[in-house]
């Protein structure tokens, strides 16, 4: 065995052991399964929506398809009943009734008449109020109660005398409900709080009565909603036992209401969702049920949002974090520590079989996705997607995914050497990475993201209608050259893994209960 | 590199400076001053004594805290260099998972630059050496606890280093393979190597070693050939309480036998301090002293170290 400095190669082959062995390690650790889980997550959502979408199509066509011509023909304002005749049977209708209730406007709201058949005897007339208002107020309101004969334009309950419940003040008795006169405000009003709310009039003697007219609160000029809502009328010849002759939930209300119906039609490529209101059409929607550009582009939004920031960021801290830390909790660390090998060599060699693993979870898982979203659209517009680049992207979204392993892969490394407990780290690592894009360049430099977002081929999918922080969280400015983000990925690594060796050089075996 | 035709008359010694190791507040080892030459040299103590830690020491484990090491000229935290000429058998009762005890031997000796064949060759002579071959393709963590002790010795004898550091190495082995384990041992010292075992038994290790170092509490005790330990165990005086109504009629007694130096009578007449130079007689003439009708309530070590050291390790098992 020759003495002296081993060479470089020798070096290598050292830590390409140590990787081989590793690798076995990090791709079947128990571990790993939630990484794995995390990179294919996206592809299994693309391909559930491209299996939607290609059953829906078939759906579609099964019951008809169209002109494209004819489904561009329609226009708002028309019938269905035109629209029909013209396009044919839709392959989808659905409709709908909506009503609802809105009180009476027309008309004098205010005043309520009720005739009973035939007429009958009385001298005592009461108006009992269960509900005295639509606003819930408790008080009623009666602005005048007038009592009519069978033949009668004679009011009977005209100056009679009148009586009820507590009224409001001394100035709204019962007397002023049958004055002949609502005009004259509040005061010419019976007002009462004092349940149970009754109105009673002596007509002197028993007459035949056969109409009640009933003026409420907006007939003497105020709010509608202090109208009586729910009240009736007995009648008595000796003012004990009362007879009810007319029950009556006051103005009342009419039903309004509406018929939707939505109607769709089906060219081959687009759905066309027709929606009439009341008979004409209102609204128009013709989508394409695949969406080359709208996927092409949630694909690069799940790339920047999901994978870069999220999947990739917690894949390396579970990945690389416990290279070291794993070992030293099995025990098994101080084999290595053994071996003829300088501790940069191991840490190589651990490093290198984290990266391989953790790019080919995470670049395949990538890679996967993008295979999903374009599996299930046309094969001549893939075909010219290829043409005009898609290659290209495909690349670039697995390089920037094996380069996120590479730049965080080596910051956990160091942080699992320095520090026990990953959360407080990460947490940290992870809000500095978030916040990176709104602050100083110089600062930026310092961040993964920054080099990450300049490799990534398309620009994420941003609304101008996103809040401000959270756009320039999304989106740093400037971003670099692709040469210069790989040179400064690949410098912020070299430091960050230099930083590492220095902690394992210091390293010590402690397995805890040792002497 | 210059200095090695003058150091070729002298041979290379593992050599402590001063060495001291902390454990945060705790003393691993304190102030060890060592000069170890080939052979076979036992370290002896009580479990908890500092053994593993010397061990681990002299492998760079661990680094100390002050002093230096040098291991056959080697610094410890060279281990691309040490490690080539070094094999440790350490005490932790782990293996990797994945790991058969072949795979697990030739894995390490992969990284020595071997070539496969050699690698399998070597990791499968190891495994032969002690009795392994028929487990060699089942997974290390399946094992007995005495057959991973034997894998871990296999690998590390299986590079044929210089310089083999043994954390109780005799410990779980069944008798035959026992006995040839110490026969490997002792042909490796014969041909100039160190061997550095561990015990905490003085007795399994005294007939083979060329030397041993006595260690208790981080500290070393005594230190040479196996014949001068003992010697300066048995002559240092040892100290006992011994309590006792009858305090100066039993002093007078013990002044009779020739072993007791000093005998110094407590002020209330219920105890004293006894110094023997012979143990295993003061024992037997407390015996007897207490069947002629000296009720004797208590005898206890005064002298921790020593003493507790002895007891453990001569008297002990």
């Amino acid at each position: 065995m020759a003495a002296g400095v081993p060479s470089l190669t020798v070096r290598a082959r050292q830590a390409w052991t140590i990787a081989t062995v590793e690798l076995r390690r990090v791709f079947f650790a128990r571990r790993a399964l939630w990484v794995y889980g995390l990179a294919l997550l996206p592809a299994v959502i693309f391909f559930g929506h491209g299996v939607a979408v290609k059953y829906r199509g078939d759906q579609l066509a099964r019951r008809g398809v169209i002109q494209p011509a004819l489904m561009d023909s329609v226009r708002e304002g028309e019938a269905v009943a035109d629209v029909k005749q013209r396009l044919g049977k839709p392959a989808e209708e659905r409709w709908s009734v909506r009503s609802k209730r809105v009180r009476q406007h027309e008309g004098d709201t205010g005043i309520t008449t009720h005739v009973i058949e035939p007429a009958v005897e009385a001298r005592f007339v009461r108006l009992n109020v269960s509900r005295p208002s639509y606003s819930g107020e408790p008080f009623a309101r009666i602005y005048e109660f007038e009592v009519y004969g069978p033949e009668g334009s004679k009011n009977l309950a005209l100056g009679r005398p009148a009586t009820g419940s507590e009224p409001c003040g001394t100035e709204q008795g019962p007397e002023r409900a049958v004055n002949g006169s609502v005009a004259g405000g509040e005061a010419d009003s019976w007002c009462s709080g004092d349940r149970p709310l009754f109105l009673q009039v002596d007509l002197g003697a028993a007459l035949p009565v056969k109409r009640f007219v009933v003026k409420h609160a907006s007939a003497g000029g105020e709010d509608e909603e202090s109208d009586t809502r729910e009240f009736n009328i007995q009648v008595s010849t000796e003012g004990k036992a009362f007879t009810t002759v007319e029950s009556s939930t006051g103005a009342g209300f009419v039903e309004e209401r509406t018929e939707y119906r939505q109607i769709t039609y089906f060219d081959g490529r687009r759905e066309a969702r027709l929606l009439f209101v009341d008979g004409t059409l209102e609204s128009r929607h013709i989508d394409r049920l695949l969406n080359f550009e709208e996927d092409r582009l949630i694909f690069a939004g799940i790339f920047q949002f999901f994978y870069l920031r999220l999947a990739i960021f917690f894949g390396c801290l579970g990945v690389f974090m416990y290279l070291f830390r794993g070992e030293m909790t099995n025990r098994t660390l101080h084999y290595w520590f053994l071996a003829p090998a300088r501790r940069e060599v191991l840490l190589a060699g651990k490093y290198a079989a984290g990266l391989i693993a953790a790019a080919v979870i995470f670049g395949g898982g990538a890679l996967f996705t993008f295979a999903a979203m374009l599996w299930p659209h046309d094969a001549v517009e893939i075909q010219a997607y290829w043409n005009a680049g898609g290659l290209g992207h495909a690349f670039w979204y697995a390089t920037a995914a094996a380069l996120g392993c590479v730049g965080y892969g080596s910051v956990f490394l160091a942080l699992g050497l320095y520090i026990r407990n990953p959360i407080v780290p990460a947490a940290v690592l992870l809000a500095w990475e978030g916040v990176n894009g709104i602050l100083p360049h110089a600062l930026q430099k310092l961040s993964i993201l920054y080099y990450l977002q300049s490799l990534c081929p398309v620009p994420p999918p941003m609304d101008d209608e996103a809040p401000t922080l959270i756009r320039l969280l999304a989106a740093p400015a400037a971003p670099a050259s692709r040469p210069a983000a790989i040179l400064g990925l690949v410098v912020l690594t070299a430091f960050v893994l230099w930083i590492a060796a220095r902690a394992v050089r210091r390293m010590q075996i402690s397995y805890g209960s040792d002497a | 590199m210059t200095g090695r035709s003058a150091d070729a008359h002298r041979p290379p010694a593992v050599v402590f400076e001063e060495v001291s190791k902390f454990y945060g507040e705790v003393l691993g080892v304190n102030r060890v001053t060592l000069n170890i030459p080939p052979g076979i040299t036992s370290l002896v103590g009580p479990n908890g004594s500092g053994k593993t830690t010397l061990m681990n020491l002299m492998t760079g484990l661990i680094h100390p805290d002050h002093g230096r090491i040098l291991m056959r000229g080697i610094s410890p935290r060279d281990p691309e260099t040490l490690m080539r000429i070094t094999g440790y058998a350490t005490q932790y009762d782990s293996a990797p998972r994945w790991a058969t005890g072949f795979t697990f031997i030739t894995t390490g000796l992969l990284l020595f630059g071997y070539g496969r064949a050699e690698a399998e060759e070597k990791a499968w002579k190891a495994l032969e050496r002690l009795g392994l071959t028929d487990a060699a393709n089942r997974k290390v963590a399946a094992y007995s606890k005495g057959m991973r002790q034997r894998v871990r010795l296999a690998q590390a004898i299986a590079h044929d280093p210089d310089l083999l550091v043994l954390d109780e190495p005799l410990n779980g082995l069944d008798p035959l393979v026992r006995a040839e384990t110490i026969d490997l041992f002792r042909a490796w010292a014969a041909a100039g190597k160190h061997v550095i075992i561990s015990s905490h038994v003085l007795q399994e290790v005294d007939i083979i070693s060329d030397q041993v170092v006595l260690i208790a509490n981080g500290m070393i005790m005594a230190e040479g050939k196996i014949r001068d330990v003992r010697d300066e165990i048995e002559e240092h005086p040892s100290q006992y309480f011994v309590h006792c109504r009858d305090a100066s009629g039993v002093a007078a007694l013990l002044f009779g036998e020739d072993h007791v130096t000093e005998i110094r009578l407590n002020d209330d007449r219920m105890g004293m301090l006894v110094m023997t130079r012979d143990r295993e007689r003061f024992a037997r003439a407390l015996g007897r002293i207490a069947l002629d009708g000296h009720p004797i309530d208590g005898v206890v070590p005064a002298d921790e170290n020593v003493d507790a050291l002895y007891e453990y390790l001569i008297g002990g098992e």
